[in-house]
This record gives structure tokens, C-alpha cells and sequence, in this order.
């Protein structure tokens, strides 16, 4: 909503002007849809320059305008000079007015124009006026672009905008000065000028300085709640006003007044698009030179861009805005001390006070001076502090007794009025049409005004407040006589209308205004009867343009003016911030019903403006401390590099808070290591590799220790004593059945337990690892081991589970317990108390000791349940298991003893113990008898025997039965000659090689056998042999003849692969038959050792057993006795070697192969 | 089977008591409580053995079912074992008995179920290795581990039975204090009284008081309620004991109170006699009373730390506890 679209589309209600003041302007046949008082002029300036474009014709006027407003400001001086002695004469006593003026020059050209400034001269103003007309260009488009990006830090922005006006200000001053000669006064303008400054500056300081504590002070929400209350009240009084104010409207059915934009709302939008103005003009006039088009025709495409307008911007009434915009905000700021100001924010309620109305014959409220002001009814500065005033003599004189409260309150808001009236430019408004037709006067008087005109309307489009100034100075006479508002200004311009009429022509001859574009011309068409739109339209552009940056400025600054004396740094935070945190605190309100949280209403979003905020803020308290810059600089610095792409597409707010209070805007800081850096070549640097550490070894391993190596050693030795026991279960199965296959006796092989850690792994942060699958499997792997410890080989997957999840639940807790005990509040230390006087020193509550004690005893664990633990369940068990270890071996070397005693596998030592005399029948080598009379057939010396017994293995039938049944060929083998390679097994591939004739028979069993291949007799164990390995004599003592079934079975025969044949099949199908407990531990790194190690076993094991006569058979069999020998001899006492039992004792009964046969051989 | 009120073994736990160190006849009520008590544990023990063995898969219980059932109290365990292994012996001579075997008399101390562990050791052992006692081996324990029954060895020293027995040689040398003093006829009947017995020769008697055959299905073989004469003998001695504790920390209490407070004129008698030197001893003191019972049965029956935590979910301990065997 703007004033721009005020203009676009109201003429309907234009038709009826507001009656106060603008109606009679209506009766203007021209200028019906047009609004301001202008009407008449503009008709006069039409009718003056005849066909000539509207622009060019505004254009001419306002270059013939400018003369006569200079001269009626020096009649605007002396007035308002009167007028502000009276009121701040104090404050005017104390200003140096040399200084002041330097200091005026200083704020407005802040930047380039220091040197130029300082001494304006009047008589030669023109010279240096145009100058500073060209710098002012350049010092406005610095404005623009420190203003767009940085709209939060107000104060290196606010003095080069008001310097702005102030600059145009005093250049007007000093043109009219020199013309009237008039230096005093001028003077004196300044100074009244300057104490508005410096009053801003302060307030900006102390805004400064109460943004400055934000980064050392902390500030808390708790004024929030009163804050918002405060705001609403007033919010509440406000819109009571415009309520009524809406429905006088109404009544009046005048709709012209809307042209001052009632809705506040107006300001975002309005900040929003003038941002992107004023950046474009800024970029426009960079490029001045590439630009076609001409100013003129600039100016009006801007101003069709352009949208808003101030909301008390007017076209008839010249310095309204200004005027109206200050008070305002005077108004704002007193209504916003809230902690003062609700007893005036309504009339007084007559209930309250019956008599008041009795006393008080001219209530006045701030409510109704926000009504009046709405209603535009105040004409002049004057007027408006009359009516502040008013409010406060109301006050002390119906509350006469001096201790009331109230007085005080009126008192301190006296003060601050008083403080603030300053910042109300004297400006009384006038009808333009009054004002230009007075200027025309002068003009006619001052030729040499001619030339001023040239720099006036660039002055105006791109100065500030310059034309308002001018305007109001313009205006202050004939509104001295006027009465305040009620009186039609068209009475007063209608008689100078002639006067004006004259004026132009001279003006339009000199042509001054096609020179420098005026911004009246901007004005033209966008507005439908804005034909005559004049300078006052044009100054209302600009102020447009320039509206957002120093309205939010200075209402801040106005803010903060009222803290100004406050000593307090709290005070001022209080004050200054007041209404932000109203505003933060009633967002928060809405979204709670009641004590609880409403969960319909929408969520407090976060904006872009305020994030980007909150980081600008971060980088100023991160460089405030060393940089001390110019402000000016430090703005054009910090904007360009905290601007993004999105700056300027939301609507910047600017709140005087501090960044950590608007906590929702915070953005997090980026952990280092995620930071987008470059180095200088624009690389990107990778950050993370510092910050990744890999995962120590050990975290999921159990740490080494006294208790868990003794664990250790008692599974270690379960597993040998398993081995053994395996052993044990093998020899006894051996005696009642002989073995018929490879793995027909199950060999027991564990692996040592090997903890397996986590795989490496990259953090990326500290502290430690929490992925509760790998914490799980580690105590599940912690729970096996007790378990296995504990005497239970194998373990339900499910068991498992629920017994980890008890003890993570148990251990969870103890962990709680742990917590709440570390956690416990601090109590104060008593002891330490008498040493050290003044500090309170605090202790943990417990000490480390006691948090473990109390904790498991909370857990009803005590010391000794873990003593005892230790002690009996884990030390004494490895005691009982070393004897149960011990026995189990004496127990199964007891079994083995016959067979294969410690002596060796031929048995001959085994007979150590005394006993052999009976077994071997050599009790008679003592007295040199050969009992058997082995000497006698030197069978000593062809076997190299030890004694006269006889071999042990002889005894074992059983053994030797299935030993013999085993080797046979084995034995048969034993000849000089190597037996030929093997031939290949008959597969589907290897079908063709074979003859033709066989092919088919080959063919049929490999189908009926599912091709797996066809195995020689010979390869399967002796008693799945069709034929015995040796025929037997039947009971009968009769050979049976040779008949029709024994020749074909004798015959070896090529059959399918049964499916637990011999060969490489087994060897590999050993390993999954594993001990289960393997499964838990997969990833063992002793697993692939010791299953290599057993598949080396089996494989020596296939080798020897199987009657597949491989190349090495032959050594091996050569070398068999021998090196088997040597090799029992050593494993046997030692019966933990690694070598399976199976093994062992196939071993044993193969390596009996070659004596066996010898000594049968012969014995038999 | 609660029909029947009547208090039926107030003659045993009398004799129990005074074993236990009771030296006042105790009241009707309050031998009668202890053997609600009593009968309650052996209720829930002979429950929880049969549940343990249907859980195996078998009918009947075990003296395994009956062992698990207190395994985590090792002296009694210890005192258990030792116990059967003398039952064992017991059985071994009298089979040898029968076959003409003249060694009965050498182990006839150990028919006292608990002084036999300590007084009669194997002092021959190799010539009879027959009547060695046999070792109780449990179910879980370091031989059950292997597939292979571990073969016994002779000449290896029990340390961990020396270890257990710690606290039935505490509790004989506090019945040899006690009987220190006595006359024979004291110490006779002293002799009698230990020898009190739920099951012992009273074997029909305790199956109906203990509810068998409701209780559990099969018939408890004779070792089971052997064991059960052992526990409950156990059982009315833990309370005893812990009644008297009771009730010696009530009486110092009053002492210590002058019984100013409560029952002035009970009291006033032992607030004036202040223990001297020549006091006799206090043989004359007041029975242990069913509230000292109540009290030591509580106590006893507290659930411990550990269970609390292990059992504490949602921040609450479930609101009744199984019942816990003394």
C-alpha cells in the first residue's frame, strides 16, 4: 500500500475531498482526479505554458519556483528561530555556532567535501553549490548503496542520509542567505539545525552504545511479558484511533485523506521497493553516460517503477510530510515509553475522574494526538508540541497534590517531550499553490535566483529533505495567518495564483529546467493528473526513495533519544529494545493457549532477513574490538561482503536487539571442519582429514587384564581338555567298531578364542562409538565368553540374545545409578570452609570410591560377590579344570597305553612300567630266553627289535584288523617300483578319450550317476568294495568255486561317487563340520590359520588313507616308519598337538603298515 | 490340605529350637508358626524341584532339582553334600552289613547327619575303599563340563569342600560351646534333641503334612525327603537363629530404654537389676515369641539389592516377590 497507488487509483474518491481542508479545491475542473492542493497552480502552470508536455512544464516550474522559496525562507527563519529560542534557548546556549556550522558541513559531507565545507561562503555560494550538487549526487548514491545492504547498522548510514538533507538544507540557506545577506541568521539555522543533529547523533550513540553492551551484556527475557503488555496497550489505543478515525472517514465520505495512507503497513512494502530504487538509480547514474534516454524520460520510467510513497506525503501540502513524519514519530516515542506514558495514552475515562471534565477544560490524550495527526489536522510544529504540552500542564493541574504518581510520570514525559520536540523540523504546511505562488513573488524580486534554479531540482531528486525544507520555510508566513487547518488553504493560493501565472513564464523562457530534469517530471505519469505535479510531488519521490533507510533509522534513534539520560546500562537496554522484545515475546505469546502450547497455530518461522542479521551482527562483535573505522567506511566494507544474492528479497527489518535474543534467527556455527575454505589458488581445502581419527584399536575388544587372561587360560583349557576328551571318545568308539571311513570319528578341533575388533573405522568426531549393533555384538560376544567360560560349549542364537539384553538392561542401571550418583548436587564443603573464609567451596557429594561402592550396592553387588567371583569362579575353576585336565589325559593315556604307550607306535617302549614282561612275553629276556623264539628266526635282526616281545600292535586285533584291511594295498605297494599315476576319473569330459567301445557303458553310468564322475573300487573305503579285500575261507573249510557272481564283482568296478566317498570332497567338507561356537566367531583371525592347519592334516590324512597312488605315496611309504615314529614319539606325550585324534590314529595305524606286513608276513 | 491345623512336629522344632540355641520352651503359637513356615518353604520347594524337573523332562525330582534349588547358599550346599555323601557311606556299610561286613561300628558317628562330616573322617580309606564316601559331584560343576565322565583320583585334596565346611565347623564349635557345661543328662538329652526330625522314621507324617502328592505327581523317592528332613531341619534352625538375634537387639533395646517407654511394668524389674559380676546366666530369659518369628521370617524373606535392580523396570520393582527359600 503507497501513496503511488493512491494516486493510480483514487480519483473516484478524490471527487470528494476530505471537508476539512482540500474541498474546495474539487471545484477545479482540470484537476479533478488529482488530490493535492496544487489545483489551481497547476491549472496556472498549463494554462502558462500551453502545449507544452507536463513534464517539461513542472519542470519549468519548479526551476522558477526555487528563487522565491529562498526568500521566504529567511521569513521561515526568523520565525521558526523565534519560535525554537523559546524553546531551546538552554540547549542553543551551548552550542558553538562556528563549530556547529563546521559541524554541519561535516555531516553532510561526511566523506569527500570536509575541506569545501567548512566555511560556505555566502556571496559565492552558487559556484560551490553546484559542486556540491554533483558530490551530492555521488554522496546519494553512496547512500543507496551503503543503505541496501546494511539497513541494521543505522548509524554509519543515518548521518550521510541526514547530512544529505541537512547539506541541500544548508545550501538552500546559504542561497538565500547570500542573497539576503542575512549571515546571522543563517547562523542561527544552522545551529537549530545542528542541535537536531547532535540530539540524533546522541541518541544514535547511546543506541550504539546499548548495542555495543549487547556483546558484554546478557540479557534476559523476563521484561518480555511487560514489554508485550506495554505494546499492546499501546497497539490497542492506536488502532482505537484509527477506528475512529476510519469511521470519521466514512461519515465525511471524503476519501481524499487516504491519501496519507492510514495502514502502517505501508512502511515494509514501501522499504522494499525503494531499496530496489535507489539501488537502481544509483546504477544508472554509473552508467549515466551509456544511457539514450534523457533524464526527463528517466525520471518518469523510475517513477513508474517506483511504488510507494510516504503515507503523509502530499501534493498539495508542502512540508506535510516532513512535518507529520517527525511528529509521528515524537508521538511513537512518547506512547512507547510505555512505563510512563499509559495514564495519557486514552482521554481520561470519566468514570475515573468524575470531575475532571469539570477542571480540565481542554482534555488532550496522546491517543487524540494520534487521532489529530491522522486526521492531518495539525499545521504547523507548533500546534503539535502545544498539544504535548497541553497534555502534561493537564496533568499537573487536575493532579495538584506533588506527590502523586502521575505528576511524575507527566514530569519524566515532559522531559522526554522536551528532549524530543527538537527533532520536529520547524515547518509549518502550506498549500503549494500558496507557496508557489509566494516563491513566484520572490523570484520576480531575486533575478539571480535564476541560476540557483538550475541546481535546485537535481537538489530535489536527489537531495533529501531539501525541497521540504525550502517548502516549509516557504510556508511558515502565510500559515502563521491561516488557521490551523480547518481554514481552506485554496483560499490562500487562489489570490497568488496570478502571481504564480506571472512567474512562470520568465521561468520557462530561461529554461533552466531542461538543464537538470526536476523530479516533478518523474511525477507526471504515473500519476493520471499529475499534469501539474510540481516540485512538492517530486520532493515526495525522493523522500520516497530515501523513505525507508532513515525513517528506520530515526526511529530508532528516537528510541533511543529517551534513554539518553538514563545512567542504567540496563535502563537503556530496556528502553531501547522495548519494542523488539515486545514484538519477539508477542510471537512467542501467540503460540501458546493458555499455559500450554496451541498446536494450531503456525510456527514461528525464521527469515532470511534475520538470519542474515544475526550474522552481520556476529561478524561486527567479532571485529568491533579491532577495527575502529569509519563508520561510513566500515558500512560500505561490511555491506558488499555480507551481501549474498538474496539480499534485498525480504524485507530487512531492522530491530534494535540483540542477535542471541532472536534466537530463532541464530544460525549455527559451522564445525570447522565442514567449512568451505580455499586456498589461494581457489582449490578447495579439505579439512576433514584433520579432524578424522581412526577408531583406536582395542575399543571392542576386552581390554588385558589379570582377570581376563586367567578367563583366557581356563577356555583355553576346556578346549584341551575337550581335545582330549574327544580323544577319549574316539579310542572307545575304536574299540567297538573298527574305522570304515575318513569321518566316521568325528576329530574335535577347536580354535583358540580370538577377540575380534572392530573393523577400522574413520570418525569424524570425539568421544566414543555409538552404534548400538557393535556395542551389542561386542556384549554378546562378552556374554558368550562367561558363558563358554562357564562350562556351556554351545550356545541358542536366542538364548544368547535374551541373556545380552538382561545384562545390557542390568548394565543400563548401573550405568543410571552412576549418573544420578555423579550428578548429585554439590554440597559445601564443611572442611575446607574454616581454611578458606570467603570462597564457599563445594565438593562433589561422593567421591569416586563411594559413587562405585554406593552404586553397587544399589545394584546389590557387593565387593566381595565380585571377590568371590573371582575367586571361585574363575580361580578355583582353573584349578578343578587343570585336574580334570589331568585326569582326563591320564585317563586317556590309560586307554591308549596298549596300543601306543609312550614307547613309540611299535610299541616297544610301552612296556616301561613293569608290565610288559606279561604282555609281550619277555619276562624271559632277563634270563636271555627266547620265548618266542623270535632270535631263533632272527627276526630280531631283520627288524631291528628292541626285545623279544612281541610288537603291541599284534595284540590289538581289532586295530590291526582294520589297519590291514586299510593297507593292504598299501602293503602291496611296497615294491621297487612307483606305481603309475592314477588314472583320471571318468567324467562326461574325459568320456570321449576312452575307447568307443566303452563309451556307452561309461555314458550310462555317468547319466545314472549324475555325471559327478566314476570312482575306481579302489578309491572306496575296503568294505564298501564290491569285493573283500581278501577272501575269506567260509565256515564250511570249502573254497567256493569260482562262480557266475564273484567274477564280475571281483572285478573293480567304475561306480558314482558315493556321497561320503574319499577324496578332496571330504577334505573340504570337514570344515563346516566345525565346532559351532565358530559361528560366533566368524571373523577369528585364527580361524583360516588353524583350518589350513586341519586341511593339511586331512589332506595328509587323504593321502595316506585313500589307496589313490599319487606320486608321493611311494616316499611316503618309504619313509613312513620312520618318520612316524619319530613323530608319535613326540606327539603322544604332548597329546595337545594340534593334529585331530583321527588323525593321530590313522596315522598310528598306518604307519604299523610296513612292520606289520614284514612280521605277518613272515609269522605267518 | 490346610484343613487340618493342628500343629503336628511341635515336639521336633521345640527339640529344633533348642539345638538352635533356644533354650526357653517356646510357646504353642510360636512353634506353630514356624511350622507354617516350615511347611510353606517345603511346599515351594518341593513346587519349584518339580517344576525344574518337568522341565528336564522328568517326573520325578532329583536331588540335583532339590541342590539347585539352594545352590547359591554354599555352605548349605557344602553341608548337603557332606551329608549325602555320608547317607552314601551309610548305605555302603549297611549293604556290607548285610553281607557280614564288621565295619559298621567304625562309622557309627556318622549317623549324626552333621557332626559325621567332622568327626569321623576316612582314617582307612585304602583298605576300604568300598565305604570312601562318595563325592556328590553336581550337575554343574567343572566335571559335567566334558563328555567324559572325569575319572576320580584318589589322592587329591578337596580343598573347596575343606573351604565349604567353614561354616558347619562355626556352627559345631557353637554347639560344642554350648554343651561345654552340660551335665550327662543334659548333654543326653541334648544328643536326643538333635537327632529331631521332620522325616526320620516319621516319613508318612511328613508326606501328608507336606501335601506330596498334590504338591507333586510322583511319589519322592527316600533321598528326596531325606534331604527335606535336612532342609527343614536348616530352616526352623535359620529362623530360630534369627529370631534370637531378634530378639536379643529388642531386649538390649529396652535395656538400653529402661523400658521407660513400653510395658513400664514388665520392665521395671530388669530396668533395676543392672548386669553385675555375679549375675547368673540368663538361662531364665522369655521365649523366643511368634513376633521375634514374624520379624526373623521377614528378614529373611527381604528381596535383595540385585533382584531389585535386575527386576526394576518402568520405575517400579514388581509388587510380589516369589517366595524366598531360607
Amino acid at each position: 500500500m503507497s501513496l503511488g497507488h493512491h494516486h493510480a487509483w483514487l480519483p473516484p474518491g478524490h471527487l470528494r475531498p476530505p471537508d476539512d481542508h482540500h474541498d474546495s479545491r474539487s471545484l477545479n475542473g482540470i484537476s479533478k482526479s488529482f488530490s493535492g492542493p496544487r489545483t489551481p497552480q497547476m491549472r496556472a502552470s498549463v494554462d502558462a505554458d500551453g502545449s507544452h508536455a507536463g513534464n517539461l512544464i513542472s519542470e519549468a516550474d519548479i526551476a522558477a519556483e526555487e528563487d522565491p522559496r529562498m526568500a521566504i525562507f529567511r521569513d521561515l527563519y526568523r520565525l521558526s528561530e523565534a519560535k525554537v529560542n523559546t524553546l531551546f534557548s538552554d540547549q542553543k546556549k551551548a552550542e558553538d555556532r562556528v563549530g556547529a556550522a563546521v559541524a554541519d558541513a561535516d555531516g553532510a559531507e561526511s566523506r569527500n567535501e570536509r575541506a569545501d565545507q567548512p566555511a560556505p561562503p555566502p556571496p559565492t555560494a552558487k559556484k560551490p553549490a553546484r559542486k556540491l550538487d554533483d558530490d551530492d549526487y555521488d554522496d546519494y548514491d553512496d547512500d543507496d548503496d551503503g543503505d541496501a545492504p546494511s539497513p541494521p547498522k543505522p548509524k554509519p548510514l543515518t548521518p550521510s542520509q541526514d547530512s544529505g538533507a541537512a547539506l541541500s538544507l544548508s545550501r538552500y540557506t546559504s542561497g538565500t542567505t547570500s542573497a539576503g545577506g542575512d549571515a546571522s541568521k543563517e547562523t542561527k539555522k544552522e545551529s537549530l539545525e545542528d542541535i537536531r543533529k547532535k540530539l540524533e547523533e546522541d541518541k544514535k550513540a547511546t543506541e550504539e552504545a546499548a548495542k555495543r553492551s549487547f556483546h558484554t551484556l546478557f540479557y534476559t527475557l523476563e521484561n518480555d511479558r511487560d514489554a508485550m503488555l506495554d505494546q499492546q496497550r499501546l497497539e490497542e489505543s492506536e488502532r482505537q484511533v484509527e477506528a475512529e478515525m476510519s469511521s470519521q472517514a466514512n461519515a465525511g465520505n471524503n476519501a481524499t485523506s487516504a491519501t496519507n495512507g492510514y495502514g502502517s503497513l505501508s512502511n515494509a512494502n514501501l522499504g522494499a521497493s525503494s531499496l530496489t530504487l535507489k539501488n537502481l538509480i544509483a546504477r544508472i547514474d554509473m552508467k549515466r553516460t551509456m544511457v539514450q534516454a534523457s533524464d526527463a524520460e528517466l525520471r518518469s520510467l523510475m517513477s513508474e517503477v517506483r511504488k510507494n510513497r510516504s503515507k503523509w506525503a502530499s501534493e498539495d501540502k508542502i512540508g506535510q510530510e516532513e512535518l507529520y513524519e517527525a511528529a509521528e514519530k515524537v508521538l511513537s516515542e512518547l506512547k512507547a515509553m510505555t512505563e510512563h506514558s499509559s495514564a495519557f495514552l486514552t482521554r481520561v475515562n470519566k468514570r475515573d475522574a468524575p470531575d475532571y471534565y469539570t477542571i480540565i477544560k481542554h482534555p488532550m490524550d496522546l491517543g487524540s494526538m494520534t487521532k489529530k495527526l491522522k486526521a492531518l489536522q495539525y499545521k504547523s510544529k507548533q500546534e503539535f508540541v502545544d498539544d504535548l504540552n497541553l497534555i502534561w500542564s493537564n496533568c499537573f493541574k487536575y493532579n495538584t497534590n506533588p506527590d502523586h504518581f502521575l505528576r511524575k510520570h507527566a514530569l519524566y514525559m515532559k522531559k522526554e517531550t522536551e528532549k524530543l520536540v527538537p527533532l520536529i523540523p520547524e515547518i509549518v504546511i502550506r498549500d503549494r499553490a500558496e507557496v508557489e505562488a509566494e516563491e513566484r513573488r520572490l523570484q520576480l524580486a531575486e533575478l539571480d535566483g535564476a541560476e540557483e534554479s538550475d541546481d535546485e531540482p537535481i537538489m530535489s531528486s536527489r537531495g533529501r529533505k531539501a525541497p521540504g525544507k525550502s517548502s516549509s520555510k516557504k510556508g511558515t508566513a502565510p500559515t502563521r495567518n491561516t488557521p490551523s487547518g480547518s481554514e481552506p488553504p485554496a483560499g490562500s493560493s487562489q489570490p497568488q495564483a496570478p502571481v504564480r501565472a506571472d512567474s512562470d513564464v520568465p521561468m520557462d523562457g530561461a529554461q533552466n529546467g531542461f538543464a537538470t530534469p526536476p523530479p516533478g517530471g518523474t511525477q507526471t505519469p504515473s500519476d493520471p493528473a499529475g499534469v501539474g505535479a510540481g516540485v512538492s510531488g517530486g520532493h515526495g519521490d525522493s523522500m520516497e526513495i530515501d523513505g525507508l533507510g532513515p525513517s528506520s533509522n530515526t526511529i530508532t534513534a528516537l528510541s533511543a533519544s529517551g534513554v539518553e539520560a538514563e545512567d542504567s546500562e540496563y535502563k537503556v537496554w530496556k528502553q531501547v529494545t522495548k519494542k523488539d522484545r515486545a514484538l519477539i515475546a508477542a510471537e512467542r505469546h501467540r503460540l501458546f493457549k493458555g499455559d500450554k502450547l496451541n498446536s494450531d497455530e503456525p510456527a514461528l518461522l525464521r527469515t532470511k532477513a534475520g538470519m542474515r542479521r544475526w550474522l552481520r551482527s556476529q561478524r561486527n562483535a567479532s571485529t568491533e574490538g579491532d577495527k575502529a573505522l569509519e563508520p561510513s567506511t566500515q558500512a560500505m566494507e561490511s555491506g558488499p561482503a555480507g551481501e549474498t544474492l538474496a539480499e534485498g528479497i525480504e524485507v530487512e527489518e531492522d530491530k534494535v536487539i540483540p542477535d542471541y535474543y532472536d534466537v530463532m534467527s541464530g544460525v549455527p556455527d559451522l564445525p570447522t571442519q565442514l567449512l568451505w575454505r580455499e586456498d589461494s589458488d581457489g582449490n578447495i581445502v579439505d579439512a576433514s582429514e584433520e579432524f578424522l581419527r581412526i577408531l583406536p584399536k582395542g575399543s571392542f575388544t576386552q581390554p588385558d587384564s589379570k582377570l581376563s587372561r586367567k578367563m583366557d587360560a581356563n577356555m583355553r583349557q576346556m578346549q584341551e581338555t575337550r581335545k582330549i576328551c574327544s580323544k577319549i571318545g574316539i579310542v572307545k568308539q575304536m574299540q567297538l567298531q573298527s574305522q570304515m571311513y575318513q569321518n566316521q570319528f568325528q576329530k574335535y578341533q577347536p580354535e583358540p578364542f580370538v577377540e575380534q575388533d572392530a573393523p577400522p573405522h574413520v570418525l569424524n568426531d570425539e568421544g566414543p562409538v555409538v552404534s548400538p549393533w557393535i556395542c551389542k555384538a561386542a556384549l554378546q560376544r562378552s556374554v558368550a565368553k562367561i558363558f563358554y567360560h562357564t562350562g556351556f560349549e554351545e550356545y541358542q542364537p536366542s538364548a544368547l540374545d535374551a541373556v545380552t539384553d538382561i545384562a545390557s538392561d542390568f548394565f543400563k542401571k548401573i550405568g543410571e545409578t552412576f549418573k544420578s550418583y555423579i550428578e548429585a548436587p554439590k554440597v559445601p564443603d564443611t572442611d575446607s570452609t574454616e581454611s578458606v573464609s570467603s570462597a564457599t567451596p563445594w565438593k562433589k557429594a561422593h567421591t569416586e570410591p563411594e559413587i562405585v561402592l554406593h552404586t553397587l550396592n544399589s545394584v546389590g553387588i557387593g565387593v566381595e560377590d565380585i571377590e568371590s567371583y573371582i575367586k571361585d569362579d574363575v580361580e578355583r575353576l582353573g584349578t578343578k579344570l587343570s585336574t580334570a585336565h589331568d585326569r582326563l589325559r591320564s585317563l586317556l593315556s590309560e586307554l591308549l597305553r596298549p596300543a601306543l604307550a609312550d614307547g613309540g607306535e611299535d610299541g616297544s617302549h610301552a612296556f616301561a612300567d613293569g608290565s610288559e614282561q606279561f604282555i609281550g612275553g619277555d619276562f624271559a629276556e632277563d634270563i636271555d630266553e627266547d620265548f618266542f623264539g623270535f632270535k631263533e628266526l632272527g627276526l630280531d635282526k631283520e627288524f631291528g627289535l628292541a626285545t623279544l616281545s612281541v610288537p603291541l600292535h599284534l595284540l590289538q586285533n581289532r586295530m590291526y584288523n582294520a589297519a590291514q584291511a586299510q593297507n593292504t594295498s598299501a602293503t602291496q605297494a611296497v615294491t621297487l617300483f612307483p606305481p603309475p599315476p592314477s588314472y583320471p576319473r571318468i567324467t562326461s569330459e574325459t568320456l570321449p578319450s576312452q575307447i568307443g567301445l566303452v563309451q556307452s557303458f561309461f555314458g550310462a553310468k555317468l547319466q545314472a550317476g549324475n555325471s559327478e564322475g566314476l570312482v575306481e573300487d579302489l578309491e572306496l573305503p575296503p568294505k564298501q568294495r564290491p569285493m573283500a579285500a581278501k577272501p575269506r575261507l567260509p565256515a564250511s573249510g570249502k573254497i567256493p568255486p569260482p562262480s557266475a557272481p564273484t567274477g564280475p564283482t571281483t572285478s573293480p568296478q567304475k561306480r558314482t561317487l558315493p556321497p561320503s566317498a574319499t577324496g578332496p570332497v571330504s577334505a573340504i567338507k570337514l570344515e563346516p563340520s566345525e565346532p559351532s561356537k565358530k559361528k560366533l566367531k566368524k571373523n577369528s583371525g585364527g580361524a583360516t590359520e588353524v583350518s589350513t592347519e586341519g586341511d593339511d592334516a586331512t589332506a595328509a590324512l587323504d593321502t595316506k588313507t585313500s589307496d589313490d597312488p599319487s606320486s608321493k605315496e611311494p616316499t611316503a611309504n618309504d619313509t613312513t616308519a620312520e618318520a612316524n615314529t619319530t613323530k608319535n614319539g613326540l606327539d603322544l606325550p604332548d597329546i595337545s598337538n594340534s593334529d585331530s585324534n583321527a588323525a593321530d590314529l590313522a596315522k598310528s595305524s598306518d604307519s604299523t603298515v610296513p612292520l606289520t606286513n614284514g612280521t605277518t608276513g613272515d609269522a605267518s | 490340605m490346610s484343613t487340618d491345623r493342628t500343629p503336628k512336629y511341635r515336639q521336633e522344632i521345640q527339640q529344633m529350637m533348642f539345638v538352635s540355641g533356644e533354650t526357653a520352651e517356646a510357646s504353642v503359637e510360636t512353634t506353630t508358626l514356624i511350622e507354617e513356615i516350615v511347611r510353606q518353604q517345603v511346599v515351594e520347594i518341593l513346587a519349584r524341584s518339580t517344576a525344574l524337573a518337568t522341565r528336564r523332562g522328568v517326573r520325578s525330582i532329583s536331588t540335583d532339582d532339590l541342590i539347585f534349588l539352594i545352590r547359591h547358599d554354599k555352605a548349605k550346599v557344602s553341608r548337603l553334600k557332606t551329608f549325602l555323601s555320608w547317607k552314601d557311606v551309610r548305605k555302603n556299610v549297611k549293604d556290607s552289613d548285610d553281607k557280614g561286613g564288621a565295619d559298621a561300628a567304625d562309622f557309627a558317628g556318622a549317623d549324626d547327619p552333621l557332626a559325621g562330616g567332622v568327626v569321623a573322617g576316612p582314617q582307612d580309606v585304602a583298605s576300604k575303599p568300598k565305604n570312601k564316601r562318595a563325592r556328590v559331584g553336581l550337575v554343574w560343576d567343572v566335571n559335567s563340563f566334558y563328555s567324559v565322565q572325569v575319572p576320580e583320583r584318589e589322592d587329591e585334596e578337596d580343598e573347596e569342600e575343606e573351604e565349604q565346611n567353614y561354616a558347619t565347623l562355626q556352627r559345631l564349635a557353637a554347639a560344642d560351646e554350648r554343651t561345654k557345661h552340660m551335665t550327662k543328662e543334659e548333654y543326653v538329652f541334648w544328643s536326643e534333641c538333635r537327632q529331631a526330625s521332620f522325616t526320620y522314621r516319621k516319613s508318612k507324617r511328613f508326606r501328608e503334612w507336606a501335601g506330596f502328592g498334590i504338591v507333586t505327581e510322583s511319589k519322592p523317592n527316600d533321598d528326596i525327603v531325606d534331604i527335606l528332613g535336612f532342609l527343614t531341619f536348616e530352616i526352623v534352625q535359620t529362623l530360630t537363629e534369627e529370631a534370637l538375634k531378634v530378639k536379643e537387639r529388642e531386649d538390649r533395646e529396652k535395656n538400653r530404654r529402661g523400658g521407660a517407654e513400653n510395658g513400664a511394668g514388665e520392665n521395671t524389674k530388669k530396668r533395676k537389676r543392672e548386669t553385675g559380676l555375679f549375675d547368673p546366666p540368663e538361662e531364665g530369659r522369655t521365649p523366643v515369641e511368634p513376633k521375634h518369628i514374624r520379624e526373623a521370617y521377614r528378614k529373611l524373606q527381604a528381596t535383595p539389592n540385585k533382584n531389585i535392580a535386575m527386576l526394576f523396570h518402568n520405575g517400579r520393582v514388581p509388587t510380589r516377590m516369589p517366595l524366598r527359600l531360607i
